[in-house]
């Protein structure tokens, strides 16, 4: 076999390892996509970011269902108070991006539950709405203006999103669902 | 010119699987969906014929210039077929997205180069410069077609676009045709036309061609699995959230103001 033959079959075995490759990875890509539609579970999981719950819970707190020192601590939260409690701009971010994963898990669900969809599109409205308020909060923080112009939309973006959270555990306690715990501890 | 029994065998096989599949295509209703690919079908319905006829009367180097002009045509409507294939999955609704179209292109154009720099490598036996442009062809061909069905899939996989059932059926048996051609023709392109490893080689890509064609029949003659239909429940909650979204799009668009 001359050395031109040798190189072919090593630029053929290469090409061919390639190919395959390839082929395999997008096919087990593809078979796991219509296996997980909206991802699998460790891979939900890893995408919720941290956030500090209990901090949300203050600021989305209905002051009626408190008990009296802290019905007063809410209704003198400042916005500068809000703003740090929820970590900055950074929070925020976190925020929005965790309300897509919120809406995932709850498709996740509806792979053994279709009757899911109706709080699935529920969810996925609640989570445009948290998006038009982060919008607004954005805007206002290019505009230059006082913070204290957005602590109405920031406001309302987390009460709505500590909304989501406990509808999505709700769920996931209802239907008695694997994963319960990892998910109390990721919301 | 003598044709063994083997060939004959071959030969027959080919033209009546290719017969019984141009029926399947035409009495199913498959031509309508894919005139390219019924196209191919009939060619090489004529191809069988002209060639034994050829083979029967004529000279042995009249049949080898009707062969590299048959192979020719059929490397051509292949690649036709391989671009209807890819019609159906990126622009279902006649429209190509941009962004695929022009990845598209690039995936034709690095398929074509690598495809080039495989079909020169090989050295040869000695053997005729029609016979050797032949084989080079057909490797040329097979590699080609290999890597435009990977870069198809990964592209499809990407834009996250479905296969239909049909066009995946015939996309699956002519890439595993061309990923078996690309061995076969790897083997003809250094082996001596006349030894028996080579014929073996040639019947082994007439095997798989066999196998293909009959797969073919199969898939395209059971129709595809129906569509399901959506209920009217979330028909209406699509609906609604359609408004909603495009309420939303309008306050948000009003903010940007």
């Amino acid at each position: 076999m001359t050395i031109r033959n040798l190189d072919f079959f090593g630029f053929l075995f290469v090409f061919l390892a390639v190919i395959l490759g390839i082929g395999t990875y997008y096919y087990l890509r593809n078979r796991r996509r219509q296996l997980y539609p909206y991802g699998n579970w460790d891979e939900l999981l890893k995408r919720l970011a941290p956030l500090d719950h209990q901090n949300l819970e203050r600021i989305a707190a209905d002051p009626t269902a408190l008990a009296a020192q802290d019905n007063h601590w809410v209704e003198t939260m400042s916005p500068e108070d809000i703003w740090r409690l929820l970590g900055g701009m950074r929070g925020i971010e976190v925020m929005e991006k965790n309300c897509s994963v919120l809406v995932d898990l709850v498709f996740y669900v509806q792979q053994w539950y279709p009757e899911a969809l109706l709080i699935a599109e529920q969810l996925r409205l609640n989570a445009r709405e948290v998006e038009w308020h982060i919008g607004r909060l954005k805007a206002t923080a290019k505009s230059g203006r006082p913070p204290a112009a957005a602590a109405e939309y920031l406001q309302q973006a987390v009460a709505i999103y500590f909304q989501m959270t406990r509808e999505v555990l709700a769920l996931y306690q209802q239907g008695n669902l694997p994963g319960l715990a990892d998910l109390q501890r990721a919301l | 010119m003598h044709l063994s029994r083997t060939v004959f065998a071959f030969w027959a096989a080919g033209l009546t699987g290719h017969i019984v599949l141009l029926v399947v295509l035409l009495t199913r209703h498959r031509a309508r969906t894919f005139p390219v690919f019924t196209t191919l079908i009939a060619a090489n319905i004529l191809n069988s014929i002209a060639l034994y006829e050829i083979a029967l009367r004529g000279s042995a180097h009249t049949y080898f210039i009707a062969y590299f002009a048959f192979a020719s045509l059929d490397l051509v409507l292949q690649l036709a077929v391989t671009y209807e294939l890819a019609r159906h999955v990126f622009c279902p609704t006649g429209t190509w997205a941009p962004d695929i179209r022009k990845g598209f292109l690039l995936l034709v154009l690095t398929s074509l180069a690598i495809a080039f720099v495989l079909a020169c490598l090989p050295s040869p036996p000695e053997k005729t410069i029609l016979r050797t442009l032949l084989d080079r062809g057909n490797l040329f061909s097979s590699a080609l077609q290999c890597e435009l069905f990977v870069g198809m899939i990964a592209f499809s996989s990407t834009a996250n676009l479905p296969w239909n059932t049909h066009v995946a059926r015939i996309a699956q048996g002519l890439g595993f045709y061309s990923l078996v051609g690309l061995i076969t023709e790897a083997g003809h392109n250094i082996l001596a036309g006349t030894s028996i490893a080579y014929q073996n080689v040639t019947y082994l890509r007439m095997s798989t061609y066999l196998l293909c064609a009959g797969y073919w029949i199969v898939m395209l003659w059971l129709p595809a699995p129906a569509p399901q239909e959506l209920p009217e429940e979330a028909q209406r909650q699509l609906f609604t959230l359609q408004r909603r979204v495009e309420y939303d799009l309008r306050k948000l668009r009003a903010l940007k103001r």
